[in-house]
């Protein structure tokens, strides 16, 4: 077996721990917010969680395809198909859905056509879609209820979405369509997978791209018309990418994000579904936005490494450590400029440059002997001198390495002036470098 | 606004005549394509800059996210005050004007955290935002004039009718006191509910209640007959104001900022080194995008004012490279695509087709059994007859319509053809290989064409005097020879 990552393990860590956190979410619910759980409500949870699963996993792809509001055009774009479908073949669930999915797909060809035959961008193309579909489904439907009989009552709940509603059958339908489509995900994973991040190497190697194109959209357009019932046409954008991108800052690899995915959609679909039971006034497509938007905020926030908690810990680390080589550049860099590296600098221009980070620098180089305070001004010692050399140094070895790394051949490493370059790279590596330094290429 | 629409009248009237006026406003479709000619003419003035700077789906956020704005508003009011705002009230604009910057706001910084791409974060921000407001309105406001359908479709068919009255001559309020004469009075039981008697009851006690004790404005005193002279009143619907003044403001902003968002929208860039604050612009731009979608939500809805962001100016960028006649052109589609909207809403296409025709032709080729009346909404009628003359423009359009461009490739194609030929000939001509390739009946394999397209070629060249075929042979007349080096020097000077 191979062996895992810690990336990995993390990731396995988060699925498990949602997963606890959801099993145990249903007592707690039971207990301190006194849900019932009724015939209604597990209906609704289990679908909500299924189709949780299915948009999660899909909307991943249009996540990473940048195509994140295809989502919010495609589902406007359903409702003139279930106006169609009404009126030629009743109130039957699964056709209405079809009608959907088709007038959905009619709009996808619509976005394409017109991005490649004119200079419209996609962004437009997909509001246009949006509007005029759904303009024409408003139409269809004004047109309906101005018909006599009662049986159209309740068709224009797709634009709201009314969980509710929601039967037994619904949620089998959805449990299988939505396993077909994941299978065919399956079925064409490396080649999703592909035209996802090099859509022109896989053009180059033979790959059908404007195919597959049109059967990822396939897939979204049915994972969306799943939806429409639970979500509704606006909010169904929200439950088919936030999943994916909460899923997205928790790891590089695109079958952990898939996962991930799926288990946010469904742990989101589940207890929005739960909470919105809480008082009948919730409704529960909102609730399941709000839980997965929540879900969002939790992995930008504390995503290892990536999250805004992470950035903000290292950015304070760096400034620490590197407040004393940054106060030292400023120091010798505005004493040389004013006459000898001996020249008196002025703290307000020291505190002006650096801010907080001057203050601590100047007190860690008073620490280190390198400077000292006179006056109102900082003078550097001849420890503080030779230090500032050594960073002058460092830094025209890292310009000799980026204009040079290439002709030298020199291995890679990350950028970063502030760091000794002798650290990182091999010792005969450096001595090329410090040659073509002293050669006079500058 | 009242002050406002006096100014308006006062100066219609210098041109018409009361009764005209009241005629005019008074039809329903007059006052929707105004209405709708309003919103149509500010959100292309708008759009055409959002579509241009790559930002039409912001409007569509917008749009939705201003109900957010619209529930805070109303719900502030209801419980600082104690009632609700009408939508044409400051605090409802405010309102709407701070969720549109929200909106922005709430995308940047998802955006800026650099771990959320623009799209998606766009796509996080107003679902979250419209789902908020609908929870809102599920949990708090249950009984506020906000029902789902008007959010969604708007109400600009019965725009007329909510009107405010303006008089102008004989003028007269009424006061009814108590004192009047003209007092009604009817007998109230004080205490029947509470003792739970009937007012024919023992132990009943009455007051005496004046009826009709109010202050009647003239059309309210004329109604009530309380006038002998007929007041000359005008009803002025308003949301022809609430419009105006979006479209003034709009108008103005787009006027005095012309040269700021001509330069950011085309180079950024140099927009920020010249100190032009581009941000800044930008969020002005944003809150103009929801001070008119907010005005617009009352007639059209929050989703189908989008169409009058994105199409017109769509449909205009294919017809023209100007900015200045794409402002015009989108403005011009919205204003036909509004008043034709209203004749397709009671059932007649461009007065070329009436639908309820269409319909029993349906009916009648495929054996449905659809309803025989046609009768819609009127508002997205307007958006999909916006969409249609968007489709002419896609299609005929001169520059970069659908034919046109068939057309050219064609002649394109065909010129190449020829050049082809014509190179073939001028290639091998008066060398040894002449005998070879050169022979009308295999010439096409040589090209690789069928015969028929080679000898179809050849009689084309021919009519034009290019070349001369001669006992199966076929040469470059001198007319052909400049032709092919004319070819050529282009060729080179492309380079």
């Amino acid at each position: 077996m191979r062996a895992l990552s810690p990336e990995d393990r993390r990731v396995w860590l988060l699925i498990a721990g949602i997963t606890v956190i959801a099993v145990l979410f249903i007592p707690f619910s039971q207990m301190v917010l006194g849900v019932r759980y009724d015939y209604t409500l597990r209906t609704v949870a289990l679908g909500g969680a299924l189709l949780g699963v299915v948009s999660g996993v899909l909307g991943c792809f249009a996540v990473l395809r940048r195509q994140s509001l295809l989502g919010d055009a495609l589902s406007h774009a359903a409702l003139p198909g279930v106006a169609i479908a009404f009126l030629l073949a009743g109130r039957e669930l699964g056709i209405l859905l079809i009608g959907a999915g088709l007038a959905s797909w009619v709009g996808v060809h619509f976005i394409q056509s017109l991005t490649q035959t004119t200079r419209i961008k996609q962004d437009a193309a997909m509001g246009i879609v949006l509007a005029a579909w759904f303009a024409a489904g408003i139409a269809l439907l004004a047109y309906i209820q101005g018909r006599s009989d009662a049986s159209q009552a309740g068709l224009d709940t797709f634009i709201f979405g009314q969980a509710a509603a929601i039967v037994e059958s619904d949620v089998r339908l959805i449990a299988i369509v939505g396993l077909l489509a994941l299978m065919m995900l399956g079925l064409f994973w490396k080649e999703f997978k592909l035209i996802t991040f090099d859509a022109e190497f896989a053009g180059a190697n033979g790959f059908r791209v404007s195919v597959l194109n049109m059967a990822l959209s396939t897939l979204i357009v049915v994972a969306i018309v799943l939806g429409l019932q639970l979500a509704g046409v606006i909010l169904m954008v929200g439950m088919l990418i936030a999943p994916g991108i909460a899923a997205r800052q928790w790891t590089n690899k695109l079958d952990q994000m898939i996962m991930l995915a799926a288990v946010f959609g469904a742990f989101a679909g589940g207890t929005g579904a739960i909470i919105s039971a809480v008082d009948a006034n919730i409704p529960t497509g909102p609730l399941i936005i709000v839980v997965a938007f929540g879900l969002v905020l939790v992995s930008i926030t504390f995503a290892p490494g990536r999250g805004l908690l992470w950035q903000w810990l290292r950015q304070r680390r760096d400034r620490k450590r590197f407040a004393a080589q940054t106060a030292r550049r400023d120091l010798y860099r505005y004493a040389t400029n004013h006459g000898s590296p001996t020249t008196p600098v002025p703290t307000t221009f020291l505190e002006g440059v650096g801010g907080a980070a001057a203050r601590l620098g100047l007190q860690q180089l008073q620490h280190l002997d390198q400077a000292k305070m006179q006056g109102s001004a900082w003078v550097l010692t001849p420890a503080g001198i030779e230090a500032a050399h050594r960073d002058e140094h460092n830094r025209h070895l890292w310009h000799m390495y980026r204009q040079y790394n290439d002709e030298l051949d020199l291995p890679l490493v990350p950028e970063n002036q502030q760091v000794d370059i002798r650290q990182l790279l091999p010792k005969d590596a450096v001595a090329r470098l410090e040659q073509k330094l002293a050669g006079g290429d500058r | 606004m009242f002050g406002l629409e006096q100014l308006i009248i006062q100066f219609l009237l210098n041109f018409v005549s009361v009764d005209a006026l009241n005629a005019f406003l008074r039809n329903p479709q007059h006052t929707a394509t105004i209405v709708g000619g309003l919103i149509a003419v500010s959100g292309a003035l708008l759009g055409s800059f959002l579509l241009l700077r790559g930002m039409a789906l912001t409007s569509d956020a917008i749009s939705h996210t201003v109900l957010l704005g619209i529930v805070v508003a109303f719900m502030v009011m209801a419980s600082l005050f104690g009632r609700e705002p009408d939508l044409s009230s400051v605090w409802l604009i405010v309102g709407a004007a701070g969720a549109g910057v929200a909106t922005v706001i709430l995308t940047e910084a998802l955006y800026r955290s650099g771990l959320v791409k623009q799209d998606a974060a766009l796509g996080l921000a107003f679902p979250l935002l419209f789902a908020l407001a609908v929870i809102l309105v599920a949990r708090y406001v249950d009984d506020v004039h906000l029902d789902e359908d008007a959010v969604m479709v708007g109400e600009i068919g019965v725009a007329w009718a909510d009107t405010n009255s303006h008089c102008l001559n004989n003028c007269e309020t009424v006061t009814i006191t108590p004192t009047d004469p003209r007092a009604e009075f009817s007998r109230q039981c004080t205490n029947c509910r509470n003792l739970g008697i009937s007012p024919r009851d023992e132990g009943a006690e009455f007051v005496e209640v004046c009826r009709n004790c109010e202050v009647y404005s003239p059309a309210q005193a004329w109604q009530a007959g309380l006038l002998r002279q007929p007041p000359s009143l005008v009803f002025w619907p308003r949301s022809i104001t609430v419009m105006a003044v979006m479209t003034l403001l709009t108008s103005l902003f787009v006027l005095l900022f012309y040269k700021e968002l001509k330069l950011s929208t085309f180079d950024a860039g140099l927009a920020a080194a010249l100190g032009f604050r581009p941000t800044l612009l930008n969020y002005g731009l944003m809150v103009m995008v929801s001070l008119v979608a907010v005005g617009a939500f009352d007639a059209v809805g929050s989703i189908l004012v989008i169409a009058f962001f994105i199409i017109p100016p769509a449909a205009a960028y294919l017809l023209t490279d100007r900015l200045p006649r794409m402002l015009l052109y989108s403005a011009l589609i919205g204003v036909a695509g509004t008043y034709f909207g209203y004749d397709l809403a009671r059932g007649s296409f461009l007065g070329l087709v009436q639908m309820n025709d269409l319909l029993a032709a349906l009916n009648a080729l495929f054996g449905l059994n659809l309803p025989a009346n046609w009768d819609s909404s009127i508002s997205a009628s307007m958006v999909l007859m916006i969409f249609f003359f968007f489709l002419l423009a896609w299609i005929f359009s001169p520059q970069y319509g659908l034919v046109s461009t068939l057309l050219r490739r064609r002649r394109q194609t065909h010129q190449f053809e020829q050049q082809v030929v014509l190179g073939h000939i001028f290639h091998h001509q008066d060398r040894a290989a002449e005998s070879d390739e050169l022979v009308v009946s295999t010439l096409h394999q040589h090209l690789r064409w069928s015969p028929e397209k080679t000898r179809r070629l050849l009689d084309q060249l021919q009519a034009r005097r290019w070349v001369v075929i001669a006992a199966d042979r076929v040469a470059l007349t001198p007319q052909g020879q400049d032709r092919v080096r004319a070819f050529r020097r282009t060729q080179l000077a492309r380079g």
